[in-house]
């Protein structure tokens, strides 16, 4: 098994998906967190100037989503071809989507500014695409891509878990996202984490 | 070969598709390039699976996301990384220049123009500038005049796409004289015989692309 080491701030945020994909698969892995204020040291040894970067046997990658994928890969979590791989890729990108449009929104402090944009993030973007996620896996037998659960299924576990945290209705009408969303939780790994994960307001 | 159909907008210039529709060309496979007015979006978007553009009809299944269709086409045609390592770091640099697309889009979709200009002229010096450092740096490392491994990959393609196609059009090469090794590369992939074929082609049969 190689070594692993996973960059981040001691946040759930953009590391959180590959956490969770380390602990469903079983593998160990050093989860390094540092606080913000440690980060203007850091910045300059990684890459990019950003995190997360995973080190596999020391040897670095960035970017969130090329380390998730090839974490899933390497642990049997991406899809069984390279069809299966590309539509799991597709619903993944779909949550980065997400995340990438949501986060001007949830980071938004005045509540009444927040509350057009989320109004305007949850007609645009959130409720069309949530509507697709929640008929493909009435339609795939509650997983999103093939018979087994795929990173694509943690990434939806990942996103929308935050979300209902903060608007507890959003997925009143979606059963099929709420039993994933259960499937993946109450997985062995995933609630021993979960006990004693950090607990980080994003 | 499966019959591959890649629909996209007409116009504006080039956008998310170009990227997979350099990868079929630099592998030499033949596609369908699906190219639509704006005005018939209305009718196309609820057929799509996200309802967004570029998809890719292969064999008639929908695959829908830009990194994603090129990422699976590059894999099918020989141009992903040799090994699981090499294809992550050259999804690493695709994940890369998504992110500049996303950060570009801003000023692009700016309608002041003197806004836009200072919008620009901080996209350049803020992201630009230290990203340009950042794959120089690991193009000296890697150094074989390719981001990933000895050979080209689909995020060749991609950086040769973003800075010749779009930066350099709009900037000039100015900020790549700091850059010999990227500047090197996006020369390279210019000139692959396949790529120029395709830009040859391209720009004579869609000039309205060019602006």
């Amino acid at each position: 098994m190689p070594q692993y080491k996973l960059h981040y701030f001691n946040f759930r945020g953009m590391a959180e998906l590959t956490r969770l994909i380390f602990h469903y698969a079983g593998v160990a892995f050093e989860d390094v967190r540092f606080e913000k204020s440690e980060w203007p040291q850091l910045k300059a040894s990684m890459p990019f100037g950003q995190v997360p970067v995973l080190e596999v046997d020391g040897k670095p990658l960035s970017q969130s989503y090329a380390i998730a994928r090839y974490v899933a890969r390497q642990h049997g979590l991406a899809g069984k071809d390279d069809w299966e791989q590309a539509q799991v890729d597709m619903y993944a990108d779909c949550i980065k989507d997400f995340m990438i449009l949501g986060r001007p929104v949830y980071e938004e402090h005045d509540p009444e500014k927040q509350k057009i944009l989320m109004n305007k993030f949850m007609t645009d973007t959130m409720i069309p695409h949530m509507l697709v996620i929640e008929a493909q896996l009435a339609k795939n037998g509650g997983v999103l891509v093939g018979k087994d659960v795929t990173w694509a299924d943690i990434a939806c576990y990942a996103f929308f878990s935050f979300v209902i945290s903060k608007n507890p209705d959003v997925l009143n009408d979606c059963p099929n996202i709420t039993a994933l969303l259960a499937r993946v939780s109450s997985h062995e790994n995933i609630k021993k984490y979960l006990e004693t994960r950090p607990v980080t307001e994003i | 070969m499966p019959v591959y159909k890649l629909h996209y907008f007409k116009s504006p210039r080039r956008g998310r598709a170009e990227l997979s529709r350099l990868i079929l060309s630099q592998a030499g496979v033949e596609f369908e390039d699906i190219r639509f007015a704006h005005c018939e979006w209305p009718a196309i978007k609820p057929i799509t699976p996200f309802g967004h553009v570029p998809i890719l009809e292969v064999d008639g299944q929908v695959l829908a996301q830009s990194n994603t269709i090129a990422r699976y086409l590059a894999k099918r045609h020989g141009l992903a990384g040799k090994d699981d390592w090499e294809q992550a770091l050259a999804d690493m640099y695709a994940e890369n220049i998504h992110d500049l697309l996303n950060a570009v889009a801003v000023p692009f979709t700016e309608k002041n123009p003197v806004k836009q200009k200072e919008m620009y002229q901080k996209f350049m010096r803020d992201v630009i500038v230290p990203h340009v450092a950042a794959v120089e740096k690991q193009l000296k490392k890697n150094n074989t005049g390719f981001l990933v491994g000895n050979e080209l990959t689909w995020a060749d393609l991609a950086y040769y796409a973003y800075f010749s196609d779009f930066l350099e059009v709009k900037f000039g090469s100015a900020f790549l004289k700091n850059a010999p090794h990227l500047k090197a590369l996006i020369d390279r992939v210019k000139e692959l015989p396949n790529v120029k074929k395709w830009t040859e082609f391209r720009d004579s049969t869609y000039p309205e692309d060019n602006e």
